[in-house]
Parts: C-alpha cells; structure tokens; sequence
C-alpha cells in the first residue's frame, strides 16, 4: 500500500500523464499539417484521370468530409487501436508497421552494438592516453566518422564489399549476411557520437580527487577506470544511448534506402510521397511512442546508475 | 575481372561513351525506320547469341518499389503492375512489333454496333487454384473496378464502360454510353480474377493470396523487400523458360547498379541515362531499352496572367530550346525527337509531322517584338523531374532574353499549384506524360482540352477536334480530327514536345528479352542462360 503514495508511483503518473498529453499534441499537429501539404486523391489515380474521378477517390477516402470531423473520427479510430487503412496498399497501417518493424528492430540492434562496442572503448582510449598516439590517431578516426554521409559511406561500402570482392550482398534483406553493410553505415554516426561523449565525460572524471585516492591506495589504472570511473562516467553516455535507440528505432530513411531494407524508414519516405495519411500518422505516433519510452527509462535508469539520483514527483 | 566494370580507365571509359553514342544514334535511325527496339549498349550481339544453351532455374529483377497491392483492381503503378501482370492474365495483349492490341484471353471481338462489344473468351484457361476462367470472371473483374465502393484508382481506365455482362461462359458483351475508341487499348491492361474466389475471400484476401490463371503463382513474399513467383504449372499458354523469378524493391537506382555488377541481379528496371553510361562497356552486363510512348514535354500557361499569355513569348520559347542538345546531352541518347506533345507509337501522331526547330535568332527577335519587354517568367518543379533538364531549358531560354524562375515544391504541392482552376502557377512547366494507351486521346484531351485539371489553355477547335475523334470509331476520321488538333495546338505553342523517352534498363548479358512501348515486364518473354 505504501508504494502507492509513494515519490516514485506519483513521478510515474505524472510522466505518463505528460507522455499523453505529448502524444496528443504530436497527433494533431501531424493530423493537420499532413492536410495542408497535398491531395493524396490527386497522387492516386491515373495521369488522364478527370476532376469528377479525383472527386470520387476523394470522397471514397472521406477526405471531402470537414477537417474537424476527419479529425474527430481519427481520434476515436486511436481509441479503439485503429489506425485507418493505407490509401496506397489498402492495408491497416498498423500492420504496415508491424511487417517493418522487426527489420528496423534488427538493424537498430546491430547498430546500436557496433557503436557501444567500439565507441566506448576508442572514447576512453582517446580520454586516458590523451597524450599518446593512440589517443591522438582516435579522435580523427571519430571525426571520419562523423563527418561521413550515409550515402557515400553506404555506397563506397557496397561497391567494395559487394562489387569488388563479392564477400556481401549488395542489397536485401536475406540473413544476417545483408544485415552487416547496413548496420556498419548505420553505426559510423552513432559510434562517433558515443565516442565523443564518453571522451568528454572520462575527461571530466580522470582529474577527480578520488581518482587520485583510489590510485594512492595502490588501485589499478584498469580498476579505477572500469570499476569507478565508467560509472560515474556513464550517465551521459546512457542519456545518449537511449536518444540513439530512440532515433534508431525511428527508421534510418537513407540507409534503409540504399541497401533496400525494408524497414520503416523506407516506408516512412514512400508514405510521406504518396501523401498516405493513416501510415505517416501511424509512425508518427509509433515513433513518439519510442522517444517517450526511450527517455523515461533512462530517466529511470539514472538511480539505478547512481543512488543519489532520487526519483520523486516534485514537491507541490 | 569483374572489377573493370566499374574501375574502367578513363581511355576505354570514352571509348565505351562514344561508341554508346553511335550506337544510339544507329538505334535512332533503325526506331524511326519503324522497329520498336534500340539497344545501345556496345555489345548487343550478345543478347541473342547466348540465348542457346542451357537455361538458367531462376532470375532476379530490381524494381524501384514493392508492389503497393497484388490485387490488380487497384494500384496501378510500374513497380506494381510489373509483378501483377504476370500472375493474371490480361483480356488483351499487345503485338510486342506493332503494339496492336492481340488476342490474348480474347480471342476474337467485334463491335455489331459502335456502343457494343462482343468478346469470346478462350475455353480451357484455369486459374491456378484449378476452377475455370469465363466470361463471368471477365465481367466480374470489370464491374468490380467501376464499383464506386471499391475506389479503383483505375476507374478512369475503364470508366467509358457501361455495362459488363457474360453472355455464356465463352462469350462477353461491353456496352458503352458512346463510341469508344480507345476502349481496346485500355482492355490491354484489364487483368483477370476469379470471381468464386474473390467473392469467398474478400478483396484482402486476394491481396494477400492472389490466384490468376497468369504464367506464374506467388510463391512467397517478404513484405516490402521481395515477391518469389514460381512457374503456373497449369498454365495454358506456353510454359516460360525460366522457373523462378524473384522481384526485390531497390528503391536507390545507384544501388539497383551493384545490384547487376555484383551478379545479384539479373534485370533492373528504371535506370537513368548517366546509369546506363556506367553499364555501357561491361561485358557481363548490357543495356537494353526501348522507346516508349512517354513524352517529354513543357506545358504554357496561356490563361494566366504571366508573359505566356503572349503568342509571341511562347513561339519564342519553342525556337530558342536547343532540342538535341538536351537528347544527346542531359539523356544519354536515350530519347527521340518530337514534333508536338505526343510520341510516334501513339495513335494519331501525324505522319510527316517535323521536329521541334532551334533557332535562337529568330527567337530572340521574337521576344523583343512582343512588347514584352524583360520577360519574367516562373516555372514551378518537383524532384519528381530532372533539375539538370529545367537548368538547361533555363539557360536556353535565358539566352533569348527570357528570365526564368525554377520554384521547386513536392510532388503533392506542385500538383496542388498547376492543377488549381485558377490558372496562376506560373508560366512554363515540365512534365511526362504515358497513358498507357497509345492514342492521341489519353495525352491532347487531359492535357489541353478546355476545363480539364492540366489545361490552361482553351481553344474552341481544338475542343472540337478532339471530341469528334474521341466519340467515332472512324479511323480516318480521328486521324485527320488529330492532324488538326495538333495543327492548332502547335500553332498556339500552349505545349512543347521535347522528346520521346527511352525506357532504359540494365540487364545481365545473358537475358535475352525486348522491352516493350508500355514497359511491362512480361517474364514469360525472356530467356536467361546460365
């Protein structure tokens, strides 16, 4: 009974009531916009079609019906886990995003792994032996990183790996195989980051005075520095990771399109052109889901990482 | 090596481009002395040579997308009828010489009247779940897409019909509210569903279980990566060559590229000119295309208040476009020259019709004649159109004393802007035009008829002309109504043709096919060896 006045159980409602409100802006907003931009009646039917045939699709997708009302019985539609049907695939949305998902799941996975394993460690390095060469040759390697278009990196890679020396797939979805070139573009920008923020956040700690007492006691460089320091370290680099797993999640729309994955950033750019209303709502809405999610359970995270982190409701 | 493909040095690089350039040009000559494909690529001997020999089990084709729908009542989109048309059989199919419409499941049609159609309908077709095609499914398939309930974005197609019925299981009669003379062309691209079927699953079920009587059945899918299609073995047609075909959606078209130089692909549709000039040269891949009936062309808004509105700003602007520059530059050699807002291979082309002119002088004259003194002029894109062929049709025009403004939007917003009544989008737009249908009809009534969604332009003879030829079944009669209506059309300059667009794909040099005018894709044409 008592977790039910307690600081935490009050913060949890309190976020999920923000969380709601949140999702209700991001529904309207895109609801409306999304009217704003176009006639999907227009991009469905033929070139030759007439005024009359565009009116007829029109109506048939009841978009000649009052923006209020369209609105109104989306709303209610949401209540219920409907998500409206695709204008172009004449499917639920929400199985649209169902098919894709477990595609975009693997790929964030596989580029989120690729960019903990090797960000973290070249951040460190890059941190610690800041005066030694292998510290110094880190950073530029970062820097490539980042400063690498998708594209470019994505081509370049598919023409070694694929063309030249035939190790991998071009392109498709077939394995584990297809997954690699893929989740190594998708991971140069996400590694670079990790990298970068783990640098600044050892730096800041390296100096600290009980750095200097732990290593006094006869500690360890390696036990200091995966014993205390990468904990005291990690909660920036946690707050970014779960903003890269959110991101991640969302769809990589230019990655997705070069190694033709079918995940959902690859329908998210074919729905957005048609102008397919129910399917861009519907990852809209899917993907502020994640974000929220994703930056509650860091949140939750932090007092996990560090106890005297306290997670309350504030005082009213 | 394989390697040299792609890592080619500059020397044979130029080599490649020139003689893609000759041979372009000889496939030009051979497409106006009236054969329907060019293959410019520097080794087209190979297409045919290796076409003996042992066959391969299975080929791969690159689409730009998945297929929006297997239901062929629906969508109605290149990526998406590609796949479709080879699992259902089509009423009618074109002669892939003359593009005439050819017995297919029809095997014989008349018109007793010029609002009614009888169709006999060939006995012995089954669709792969075993039950019989008739007459009745034919019907069915038709009505099923002039339900307004089911909001076929193919209505338009087909909406000249009146009523579909089955007479006996072998014969079918269409009625239409008046002459229609393009009706057979449309019935090219009528594809046939059970109606037994469809009636007991629903039209979802169809979807995502499609049963046809077509050369081949879905064997599997993969939402929006890859459709596996596997031989009919009860198909009543010839049985084609090459068991298994896998169609994967490759949106990015550099990536549908590697996807042929690497061997992972054996066809790739969709390609760019620059594309091809990368596969020219290759011995293990070929580029084959073929004219099509899509035209390149610039509409003029003559209704707006814009210098358009000047007869003598828009002959301007046809004389100063350098026409072959932009053929032989901007597309590679893969187009050809027109002389109004319609290609050749459609019906109603005038016989000795000539090409655009470039004269810039003259054109230049024309503009400081018109009283229109500094002609500013706007012209709305989408990346949906190529923004190197809008620069340079600026730069032409800029040349004449013409100063144009490129306002680039979406494709929605750019369809929102020059389809709006009001007629104030601006001055000159691009556009590519196909019906599907190979007629005067589906491109000069859409595009310029008084009060259509494209037109701003209105001219009381034009209207008549195309309405006579649209209402009579009168092949001399809609000739000479077309001959007049592009007489008119080209004299008001309210469009320009600028070329004939090649259909340009890329292809394993063991394929042996012909791309056709429509750019279907029909599996069962090709040969593959191994």
């Amino acid at each position: 009974m008592k977790l039910f006045y307690s600081g935490t159980f009050r913060y949890i409602i309190g976020r999920l009531g923000q969380a709601l409100l949140q999702l209700f802006g991001v529904v309207t907003i895109v609801f409306v916009v999304l009217r704003l931009t176009g006639d999907p009646a227009q991009l469905l039917v033929p070139q030759q079609a007439t005024a009359a045939d565009i009116a007829r699709v029109r109506h048939q997708l009841g978009l000649d019906q009052p923006i209020w009302a369209q609105y109104l019985h989306y709303l209610a539609g949401i209540c219920h886990f409907d998500f409206g049907y695709s204008y172009v695939q004449n499917r639920p949305a929400l199985s649209l995003i169902m098919e894709r998902l477990p595609y975009t799941i693997d790929l964030a996975v596989a580029a989120l792994i690729i960019s903990v394993v090797v960000g973290i460690p070249v951040g460190m390095i890059s941190a610690v032996q800041r005066k030694k060469f292998l510290g110094r040759a880190a950073m530029p390697l970062v820097l490539i990183g980042q400063s690498m278009p998708a594209f470019w990196l994505g081509l370049l890679l598919i023409l070694v790996f694929g063309v030249w020396l035939r190790l991998l797939p071009t392109s498709g979805a077939e394995g584990l195989q297809s997954l690699i070139l893929p989740a190594v573009t998708l991971a140069s920008l996400s590694f670079a980051t990790v990298a970068r923020i783990t640098r600044s956040s050892f730096l800041e700690q390296v100096g600290a005075e009980y750095v200097k007492t732990a290593r006094s006691h006869g500690a360890g460089m390696g036990r200091v520095l995966f014993g205390h320091v990468l904990r005291n370290a990690s909660i920036p680099i946690v707050t970014l990771i779960g903003l890269e797993i959110a991101s991640l999640l969302g769809g990589a729309v230019i990655t997705e399109t070069i190694f033709a994955w079918p995940g959902i950033g690859q329908l998210t750019v074919q729905s957005i052109d048609a102008r397919d209303f129910p399917v861009v709502q519907a990852i809209v809405l899917f993907v502020a889901v994640v974000y929220i999610a994703a930056n509650f359970v860091t949140d939750m995270l932090y007092s996990v990482i560090d106890p005297r982190v306290r997670i309350t409701a504030a005082e009213g | 090596m394989k390697v040299q493909a792609v890592r080619r040095p500059a020397s044979r690089r130029a080599l490649g481009r020139s003689l893609s350039v000759i041979a372009a040009a000889g496939a030009a000559l051979i497409a106006l002395a009236g054969c329907s494909l060019s293959s410019p690529s520097s080794d087209s001997g190979s297409s045919s040579s290796s076409s003996s020999g042992a066959s391969a089990s299975s080929i791969t084709i690159d689409l730009a997308n998945y297929p929006s729908t297997l239901d062929p009542g629906l969508q109605y989109d290149e990526s998406t009828y590609s796949v479709y048309r080879n699992i259902y059989d089509q009423l009618l199919r074109r002669d892939p010489k003359t593009q005439q419409p050819e017995a297919w499941i029809a095997t014989k049609w008349s018109n007793p009247t010029p609002t009614s159609w009888d169709f006999t309908i060939r006995s012995g077709v089954k669709f792969s779940d075993g039950s019989p095609l008739t007459a009745d499914d034919v019907a069915f398939s038709i009505n099923r897409m002039l339900d307004p309930k089911f909001n076929s974005p193919q209505y338009a197609n087909f909406s000249a019909i009146k009523t579909a019925t089955a007479t006996s299981p072998t014969e079918l009669t269409l009625t239409t509210a008046t002459a229609s003379p393009t009706l057979l062309t449309y019935l090219t691209t009528l594809s046939i569903v059970p109606k037994a079927y469809v009636q007991k699953v629903g039209d979802a079920g169809l979807n995502s279980k499609p049963i046809g009587s077509g050369p081949y059945e879905v064997e599997s899918a993969t939402s929006g990566s890859q459709i596996t299609l596997k031989r009919n073995p009860d198909f009543w047609g010839t049985a084609p060559s090459i068991p298994t075909v896998v169609f994967r959606a490759v949106p990015d078209a550099a990536s549908r590229v590697s996807d042929l130089q690497s061997g992972q692909a054996q066809l790739a549709a969709d390609l760019t000119a620059d594309q091809a000039s990368q596969l020219t040269g290759g011995s293990s891949v070929q580029v084959l295309s073929a004219p099509t009936e899509r035209v390149a062309y610039l509409a003029l808004n003559t209704l707006g208040d814009t210098p358009t509105k000047s007869a003598d700003i828009r002959k301007a602007i046809s004389l100063g476009i350098d026409y072959d520059s932009i053929i032989k530059n901007l597309e590679g050699g893969y187009a050809k020259p027109v002389g109004t807002v319609l290609t050749p291979l459609s019906f109603g082309y005038p016989d000795k019709l000539a090409s655009n002119k470039y004269d810039p002088a003259a054109a230049k004259k024309l503009v400081q004649e018109s009283g229109v003194s500094d002609p500013q002029v706007v012209f709305p894109s989408s990346p949906s159109y190529d923004p190197q062929l809008i620069q340079a049709i600026q730069s032409d025009l800029k040349k004449i004393g013409i100063t144009v403004t490129i306002q680039n939007s979406d494709q929605a917003t750019y369809l929102k802007k020059v389809q709006d009544p009001k007629h104030d989008w601006g001055s000159i737009r691009f556009g590519l035009w196909s019906c599907s249908c190979l007629d005067a009809d589906g491109v000069l009534y859409p595009l310029f008829h008084t009060g259509t969604i494209w037109a701003s332009y209105s001219n009381p003879d034009f209207d008549a002309a195309v309405e006579d030829a649209r209402n009579t079944l009168d092949k001399g009669r809609r000739a000479s109504d077309y001959a007049k209506a592009i007489g008119i059309l080209n004299d008001d300059v309210a469009g320009i043709g600028l070329y004939q667009v090649d259909a340009i794909y890329g292809a394993s040099s063991k394929l042996s096919w012909k791309p056709d005018a429509v750019q279907s894709m029909y599996v069962d044409q090709m040969k593959l060896s191994k």
